[in-house]
């Protein structure tokens, strides 16, 4: 059988690509999920996987070539391929995948969907879900599986009230009143799905007056996101000012000096460093809960996320190993990670992976915010802009930099008192710059 | 003084499994006994009554020798010795008896033989020593209920009423009786009664025997002890009871019985006396209230078996001493009164676990039934005894569970356990029916009953 791949919907509204390298040619046996091409986009770089396992018929473009979405591509011819993939080999494609969703945490709301999670819902595919892979069978009476089945609980995932924690009928008609964590997604999205569909009838009356958008892929992602953060973790923030007007001073003796080497000194990589210290001594804030194992994960890397605000919506590239870079370091991969999401030069593997996330805002304008977690990550810091404020010091009011903080955090992991301290270690790093050079 | 983790009051079936259960917990345990261990059952109750039973159940075999082919028996000359079966019955009872001596002894359970009289949530006194614990279970038992009959409470004194313990004081066979009385105990000692000779009349307010049961297997027993002789008098309110005659008003018209003597049933009231101190929750006949865990309002206070009258049966009362102790040692564990069964040693014989008919009825459930005769059962044939059914009620919105069971017929007791076994684990009709049973045995009537309620049933 032919099958014509199509160049994919690879996400953030990206319409067309330039193939830079093939990575098959014809002739080649290609296995579902191995890349046939390496593909320029007015964003990213990226390989394309195949959504099939087959033999490469013919491949339509050449190096250099523009390919459009929809474009046929690669024909593959599938016969006979069956026989060569075995379910193993299938199960094993899907546990991977699961494992890139699970593992690399894409930027809050920047997350660009892999590709081949994108290519890989084709129908011949759908049904041979990950969740059929059941390990054991559950210690459960006759009536509490057949139960689970008509309702749709996943008897695996039900604490039995029986003898050596046999699931019992009762256990299953509460699992089915209480949504389980992983149906909980579902039932989100059902909610909003009702929520628009409200919505949608209100609209209609007035269509004339309205513009519909379709979504992009990149706001699908930031809605996604947002939405599973927010439903997911009881969010409570914590805010504060800091008197920064030594660190003001101190960046100012610098800065002009460091422009010359093209060196762009903010208060980002201050508070970065200032940011990673703390995290050092307060895992809990680079840490993820895992709801499923009622484990805490702490994280002992610090691949800082920055939110950046770029046309296609907000995204967040991350800085790596952040723990490592010198204040100056910071500063300059502060620019290019930000730049580069704005041109569009972001590499996928870039926006993901971050376990703590800063979002600045300040350089726009904004004092407060409550941002929202990157889920999973623990918590994320909001700066807000600097400016000068009557403060009152030995009984005297003089003029300071004040810095606005806003953390919001995990309140399932992560107590108030914390959140406070949190704040109070930020401050006493960074209103004075001597002291953030020692301990930092 | 001394102290304890649990100290259990009353070594009945309830209290000694409690006492032994808690030990092998890692609970340092004392029961706390005014009288024999074992409480009623073993002494005056169940080992007893069945220990009687089963000795007449082998005297009506004999005097139906001839349908098995043994010959040579002179009816004439078989009697029943009451005073050796009395003997015989102790000897049994001794043995069972002794029998938990030695198991505390091997769990390390202290025994203390006397009144128990609880000062207070923490403090026990028995024969002058104070007992401190941290957690109670009452196992105090009941005893028989003598309602407020003309006349009754004076034929107890004289001697003319007697129930168990005064039946286990005869020392000669009785011609006639009169058992007041339905329930259990009512139909068991009738039973015993008629099967060893005497005339038996039973006297009871309601329309039929045993309510408590499926109405068709009540009415089936009715059916098989009008056969054996046992008159029945139902519906009837006693007017008086007099030492020469019991007064009867039966649906309106008077009517006078005489006999031998009177054997009074008419059910239980808690023992709680040693615990007037506790300030407990009871119902309006006195018995204690306790939740599926057998907790009662005073956090460290437990009641077990007879005294909280939730099913006032030997097997309950230590099923219920597990499930306190098991609490008490910090395993969350309850117990279903629905999966529990329950027998009465009738010939022939009744057991049920579950749901009646009239029960699932009531509770609106979309039943099933199915129904085999034991008729057409060979192994029921072989014996010959063939009277009885057995009757399965099936959940048909739940996948056909087994909600309900009850069987009459011979060696009914020993058939119900399976259903228990079912039932406890949320088992169908449709898995029932995939068990191969071994034949002969009485217990592929189970099978049978069913198909019936699947579709047919293969035998018949």
């Amino acid at each position: 059988m032919k099958f014509e791949f199509q160049f994919p919907d690879i996400g953030e509204g990206i319409h067309e690509g330039v193939i830079t390298k093939w990575l098959v040619k014809e002739g080649d046996m290609i296995k579902e999920g191995d890349s046939v091409a390496e593909v320029e986009t007015d964003k990213v770089t990226t390989e394309i996987p195949s959504p099939k396992t087959g033999k490469i018929i013919e491949l339509k473009a050449s190096n250099g070539d523009t390919i459009h979405v929809g474009d046929v591509f690669v024909v593959i011819d599938t016969e006979g391929s069956a026989e060569e993939v075995s379910s193993e080999d299938k199960k094993d494609t899907l546990a991977e995948k699961k494992e890139i969703v699970e593992e690399e945490n894409a930027g809050v709301v920047g997350e660009v969907i892999s590709s081949s999670e994108v290519i890989a819902p084709s129908d011949e595919k759908e049904g041979n879900s990950a969740s059929e892979n059941v390990a054991g069978k559950a210690l459960a009476t006759p009536v509490a599986r057949k139960l689970a089945k008509d309702l749709g609980v996943d008897i695996n995932k039900v604490v039995g009230s029986g003898p050596n924690g046999r699931v019992m009928k009762e256990d299953i008609i509460k699992a089915s009143k209480q949504p389980s964590e992983a149906e909980h997604k579902e039932v989100l999205d059902e909610t909003v799905k009702t929520t628009v569909d409200a919505k949608e009838e209100k609209i209609i009356v007035e269509e004339e007056k309205i513009e519909r958008i379709p979504l992009t892929r990149i706001r699908k992602t930031i809605s996604q996101k947002m939405t599973q953060s927010r439903f997911t973790i009881p969010h409570t923030t914590a805010m504060d000012e800091i008197d920064v007007t030594q660190l003001y001073e101190f960046r100012k003796k610098y800065k002009d000096s460091l422009k010359e080497e093209e060196i762009n000194l903010t208060f980002m990589p201050f508070i970065i460093k200032a940011t990673i210290s703390v995290l050092k001594k307060m895992p809990e804030f680079n840490a993820t809960l895992d709801e499923e194992n009622d484990e805490l994960i702490l994280k002992k890397f610090y691949h800082i996320g920055i939110a950046t605000d770029t046309d296609r919506g907000l995204m967040v590239p991350v800085i790596r190993d952040a723990d490592r870079l010198s204040i100056i370091e910071l500063a300059k991969k502060v620019d290019e990670v930000s730049n580069s999401a704005k041109n569009n030069q972001i590499e996928l593997k870039d926006l993901k992976g971050s376990s703590f996330t800063i979002t600045n805002y300040g350089s726009i304008g904004g004092y407060y915010g409550i941002p929202i977690i990157n889920y999973p990550e623990s918590a994320i810091l909001g700066v807000g802009r600097i400016v000068q404020k009557p403060v009152v010091k030995d009984d005297e009011i003089v003029k300071a930099w004040i810095l606005p903080l806003s953390l919001s955090y995990d309140h399932r992991i992560i107590d108030g008192a914390s959140g406070a301290r949190f704040l109070n270690m930020m401050r006493e790093l960074l209103e004075n710059p001597e002291m953030l050079l020692l301990k930092a | 003084m001394k102290k304890y983790d649990i100290v259990v009051l009353g070594g009945g079936p309830g209290g000694y499994i409690a006492a032994i259960k808690s030990s092998q917990l890692g609970k340092k345990v004392a029961v706390v006994e005014k009288d024999k261990l074992g409480g009623i059952c073993l002494n005056w109750g169940c080992i007893p009554t069945k220990t009687l039973l089963s000795y007449a159940k082998h005297f009506q075999d004999i005097l139906r020798s001839e349908d098995f082919g043994i010959g040579g028996i002179d009816k004439s000359k078989v009697y029943v010795d009451i005073e050796k079966m009395m003997l015989k019955k102790d000897e049994t009872v001794n043995k069972l008896v002794s029998g938990i001596h030695m198991l505390f002894k091997k769990n390390g359970v202290d025994l203390y033989n006397g009144f128990g009289k609880v000062i207070d949530d923490h403090n026990l006194d028995v024969n002058g020593e104070n007992l401190s614990f941290d957690n109670l279970i009452i196992a105090t038992g009941s005893k028989a209920y003598i309602p407020n009959i003309k006349g009754l409470k004076e034929s107890f004194e004289s001697g003319k009423a007697i129930n168990n313990t005064g039946i286990l004081g005869l020392k000669d066979k009785l011609d006639t009786v009169i058992v007041l009385g339905n329930n259990t105990y009512a139909v068991e000692y009738a039973t015993f009664y008629n099967a060893i000779g005497t005339d038996v009349t039973m006297i009871f307010e309601d329309k039929n025997i045993l309510p408590d049961y499926d109405s068709e297997l009540s009415q089936t027993l009715e059916r098989q002890l009008k056969k054996s002789g046992i008159k029945l008098v139902n519906s009837s309110d006693i007017t008086e009871v007099r030492d020469d005659k019991i007064l009867v008003s039966q649906k309106g018209k008077e009517k006078e019985f005489t006999a031998d003597k009177y054997v009074v049933f008419y059910g239980i009231r808690p023992n709680l006396s040693g615990i007037e101190n506790l300030k407990l929750i009871k119902d309006e006949n006195g018995f204690i209230q306790t939740d599926e865990r057998l907790r009662t309002n005073i956090k460290n206070i437990y009641a077990i078996g007879d005294v909280n009258g939730k099913m006032p049966l030997a097997h309950v009362a230590s099923f219920e001493g597990v499930v306190a102790s098991e609490n008490i040692s910090g395993i969350d564990s309850k117990i279903d009164y629905l999966k529990i069964p329950k027998v009465v040693y009738s010939f022939p014989e009744i057991s049920s676990v579950g749901l009646t008919e009239e029960e699932a009825k009531l509770k609106n459930i979309n039943y099933s039934i199915g129904k085999f005769p034991l008729s057409a059962n060979s192994m029921a044939i072989l014996k010959g005894e063939t009277s009885g059914f057995v009757k399965i009620l099936a959940d048909k919105d739940m996948y056909g569970e087994i909600i309900g069971f009850h069987i009459i017929g011979n060696d009914a007791s020993n058939m119900i356990s399976e259903a228990a076994s079912v039932m406890n684990l949320e088992g169908t009709i449709y898995d029932l029916a995939r068990v191969v049973h071994p034949h002969p045995t009485l217990t592929e009537a189970i099978v049978e009953a069913s198909l019936d309620a699947i579709e047919k049933p293969l035998n018949i």
